[in-house]
């Protein structure tokens, strides 16, 4: 619409251009009544309405320096050709001084995490030492255990609950295993991955015709059957809360804070190895064939000649053996296992942990797992409390996010995105301008052009109306008209003709009625209104009038 | 008569656990929420009956109402929580999934704060006597047990069946999408659901609670077994969870007899994954109406 400041008015004065060479006619010059200068309307129309802020909506990076010659340099994984970081060398455009930008960041966060896991022990408080050292461990073995969890939830897609009970029911029998035959603990966990891959194979074989939820009830029950198994059975020791004296690589002789550096660095290790086997599924040819067949996409993907069961199947075996791996390493690591590996409870703090950091991303099980066992382990002293924050962390990550924490800044920009779209729609005003969705249908932009410089005049036209201009118009519907009336005048019979207003002279009668034209060939025009004017005069000064309601409804 | 009287306790838990089953398999079907929060809903009813029998009256009747409405509440309170919030968004049905859990996570620790880990019990419901037929002794709370346990299943099928709400219901089984349209208002038919199927499960709770104790963490068995019966027998399928949990009941009562008490679950489980995997979608469950949202 217009200024909202009030117009400033000036008187305009008309020149005749034809005075020099001389009329019989007409004035020299005219002056119309005052009316606001047609640029001010320009100017509003033309200002950028939107909101702008300081910080712009480019993502922000941080600009390194560089020089010419090492713009293309980069360092490399030895001995591949693959690149440590994605960095961007470029020329700055106003400077032209030689920079260089890192895309992608999460290469440099992974490091510094490992850099602070592995000086941890060195900065612990010392009256939390012994506390913070264990819970360092059960963070690296139940990390590990979350990140092929959420392999299988993310990647595979396989909805299992059963990833506890398949590392509990590897370190049950290995530990069995080493007690009654003696196995070294070297052995334990890669006999652990056998039975991990067996297990895996049995409980894959109704994944195959299974699918999501259905197979999450399945597990569940699964895991149900195993506890009730290993707990009532005598073998296992049914009695004694666990099954104990597993071979284990800590050497007693150590002294204890020896040993618990020995576990706390071992974990480590071991999620760093999962790391890797997460990596090398997620990142190389199962995960891609995978990404490509998402939920309820199947079909497409199957078109596509991909054999998406096969892929998911491999991951969740492969998987499998990985987590009897940690079950066996669990065994040497403790010397046995609790029956609690398969409580409920360690499977909804689990899928807490998982859920917590977002499904399907290595760092969101790992985030998970901090944020849960430094609530569970480290603030013991809150009792069954941290359980309920447990709890109530988990239920507030799943009303709130999509996809838990590294999910909310694709779950921002989508919501800020739609934001954009209402305000946007809210902003653009629908005077006949081509909004700008509309914009890019029309093939013939001028009509674009056009739309917009015509609700432009309408605009400025709108502010010349006034009853003085009416009043000039009636004493003199023809002949010279003050500059104002004059502009009006010329916008209205520029009008296309469909719906262009016109006079009809009854024959008989000799008075004119008011009609509007079709405007397509052979289609005869409408009879506006019924009323009849005397003269032709009067007929003109109505049809000026309609105009000029139809101007101001516009 | 060894075997009957097996044969009779199998009948008489699977009354109970189909109860459950029935509530699993509406809950899924209508609303499509996998509701694992009924464990917590299970033990959340056995207290609010405890505390009612402790307070006001031990009278069979009002402790058996107290648990129908302390069921009931649990269910509308997982309703609003999770199902009202989350319905319309992303990924629900994991989300929903998590929620119950997270739901049941925090339900049964705020009973343990609030009542210890100490087991309560209920007063008998059904009094002391028994029956013999045919050689077999009947207890009464085994008959009480069945008969509620029928009676409710009964009401549920036939409020389905002839009420305005129940049709509601159904509607939303078949396609929530198009009910939406015809203008079934899909938070209010979840709090239906949820009241009705929460009643059911503290129903279950009051009768369980005759032969076991009531603990914050008791409910977690009957769920499983709820769950593994509604999946056996098809999610959203009231007769096919009837007919799951007798084939289930009468494994466990067969393996039992014959093999020995700590091989009931793997036979249950085996029987199970064998049923799912000539029939995936449970025994009364059909492929293709599977439900899609």
């Amino acid at each position: 619409m217009t200024d909202t400041q009030p117009a400033k008015l000036r008187p305009i004065t008309w020149h005749n251009p034809l005075e020099p060479w001389g009329q019989d006619q007409g004035n020299p010059e005219l002056t119309s009544v005052a009316s606001p200068d047609a640029s001010d309307t320009w100017r509003a129309n033309t200002k950028y309405k939107a909101k702008t802020y300081k910080v712009g909506r480019l993502k922000h990076y941080v600009i390194w320096r560089n020089n010419g010659q090492r713009l293309w340099d980069r360092w490399r994984w030895w001995p591949t050709r693959r690149n440590v970081l994605n960095i961007r060398g470029l020329y700055n455009r106003k400077t032209l001084k030689a920079e260089k930008k890192i895309l992608d960041r999460r290469p440099i966060y992974w490091a510094i995490c490992f850099a602070l896991l592995v000086i941890g022990p060195a900065v612990f408080p010392a009256s939390m030492y012994n506390t913070l050292l264990s819970a360092g461990t059960i963070f690296g073995i139940f990390a590990a255990i979350n990140v092929c969890w959420t392999l299988i939830l993310g990647t595979a897609s396989i909805f299992t609950l059963a990833s506890y009970a398949v590392v509990g029911v590897a370190a049950f029998v290995t530990t069995y295993l080493s007690i009654q035959w003696g196995l070294p603990w070297y052995v334990l966990p890669v006999g652990g991955a056998f039975i991990g891959l067996a297990v895996g194979i049995v409980i894959a074989i109704p994944a195959l015709r299974l699918d999501g939820f259905y197979y999450a009830l399945l597990t569940l029950g699964l895991n149900e059957l195993c506890r009730v198994f290993f707990t009532t059975s005598k073998v296992f020791g049914s009695a004694s809360g666990g099954l104990y004296g597993a071979d284990s690589f800590i050497p007693d002789s150590w002294s204890p804070n020896a040993q618990s550096l020995l576990s706390y660095y071992s974990a480590f290790l071991l999620l760093v190895a999962v790391l890797f086997l997460f990596r090398f599924i997620n990142g190389k040819q199962l995960g891609r064939v995978l990404r490509m067949a998402p939920e309820k996409r199947e079909a497409f993907a199957e078109a596509c000649g991909v054999d998406y069961r096969r892929a998911r199947i491999i991951i969740f075996v492969v998987t499998s053996a990985a987590l009897g791996f940690i079950g066996g390493f669990y065994a040497t690591l403790y010397r046995g296992t609790a029956f609690s590996i398969f409580s409920f409870d360690t499977v909804l703090l689990g899928l807490a942990m998982v859920t917590i950091g977002g499904i399907g991303k290595a760092e969101g099980a790992i985030l998970g797992t901090l944020v849960v066992t430094f609530l569970d382990k480290v603030l013991i002293d809150l009792g069954p409390t941290r359980l309920f924050l447990i709890g109530l962390i988990m239920l507030g990550v799943v009303l709130f996010t999509n996809n838990g924490y590294f999910g909310i800044k694709k779950q921002f920009n989508a919501w800020r995105d739609k934001k954009r779209g209402e305000w946007r729609s809210m902003r653009s005003e629908k005077g006949g301008e081509a909004l700008p969705e509309e914009a890019t249908e029309r093939d013939n932009k001028d009509e674009v052009y056009f739309l917009r410089f015509d609700k432009m005049q309408r605009d400025y036209l709108k502010t010349l109306i006034c009853p003085e201009i009416i009043e000039e118009h009636r004493q003199q519907p023809l002949g010279q008209h003050s500059a104002t009336l004059e502009r009006l005048l010329m916008y209205f019979r520029r009008a296309p003709m469909d719906d262009k207003y016109a006079l009809q002279r009854n024959a008989e009668t000799g008075r004119y009625k008011i009609i509007a034209f079709s405007g397509h060939r052979g289609v005869s025009p409408r009879v506006v209104e019924d009323r009849e004017y005397d003269t032709i005069g009067d007929g003109y000064h109505a049809i000026f009038v309609r105009r000029v309601h139809d101007l101001m409804e516009s | 008569m060894e075997i009957a009287q097996i044969l009779t306790n199998a009948v008489v838990v699977a009354s109970i656990y189909g109860l459950i089953a029935v509530a699993v398999s509406i809950t899924w079907s209508s609303l499509g929420l996998v509701n694992l929060g009924y464990g917590f809903v299970f033990s959340f009813a056995g207290f609010w009956a405890w505390v009612v029998a402790q307070n006001v009256s031990e009278w069979p009747p009002i402790v058996a109402a107290a648990g129908l409405v302390g069921g009931a509440v649990g269910g509308i309170l997982i309703c609003l929580v999770v199902f009202i919030p989350l319905h319309d968004k992303p990924n629900f049905t994991t989300r929903g999934m998590i929620g119950t859990l997270a739901i049941s996570l925090i339900g049964s620790q705020a009973l343990l704060m609030q009542f210890g880990p100490r087991a309560k019990s209920l007063p008998e419901l059904f009094g002391y006597w028994q029956v013999d037929i045919a050689g077999m002794a009947l207890t009464s709370d085994k008959i009480g047990i069945v008969v509620c346990s029928i009676v409710m299943l009964g009401f549920v099928v036939f409020w389905m069946k002839g009420s305005r709400r129940g049709l509601e219901i159904r509607a939303m089984m078949m396609n929530p999408h198009a009910a939406s349209i015809v203008g079934i208002g899909i938070r209010s038919t979840g709090i239906y659901v949820m009241a009705l199927t929460g009643a059911m499960a503290g129903l279950a709770s009051v009768l369980l609670s005759q032969t076991y104790y009531i603990a914050p963490f008791s409910g977690l068995t009957p769920l499983i077994k709820g769950v593994s019966i509604a999946l056996c027998g098809g999610l959203g399928s009231v007769q096919g969870a009837v007919i799951a949990a007798m084939i289930l009941g009468l494994t466990e009562a067969v393996t039992s007899r014959f093999l020995g008490g700590q091989y009931v679950l793997i036979t249950q489980f085996l029987v199970i994954i064998l049923i799912l995997i000539v029939r995936p979608r449970g025994i009364s469950g059909l492929l293709d109406k599977a439900r899609e949202q």
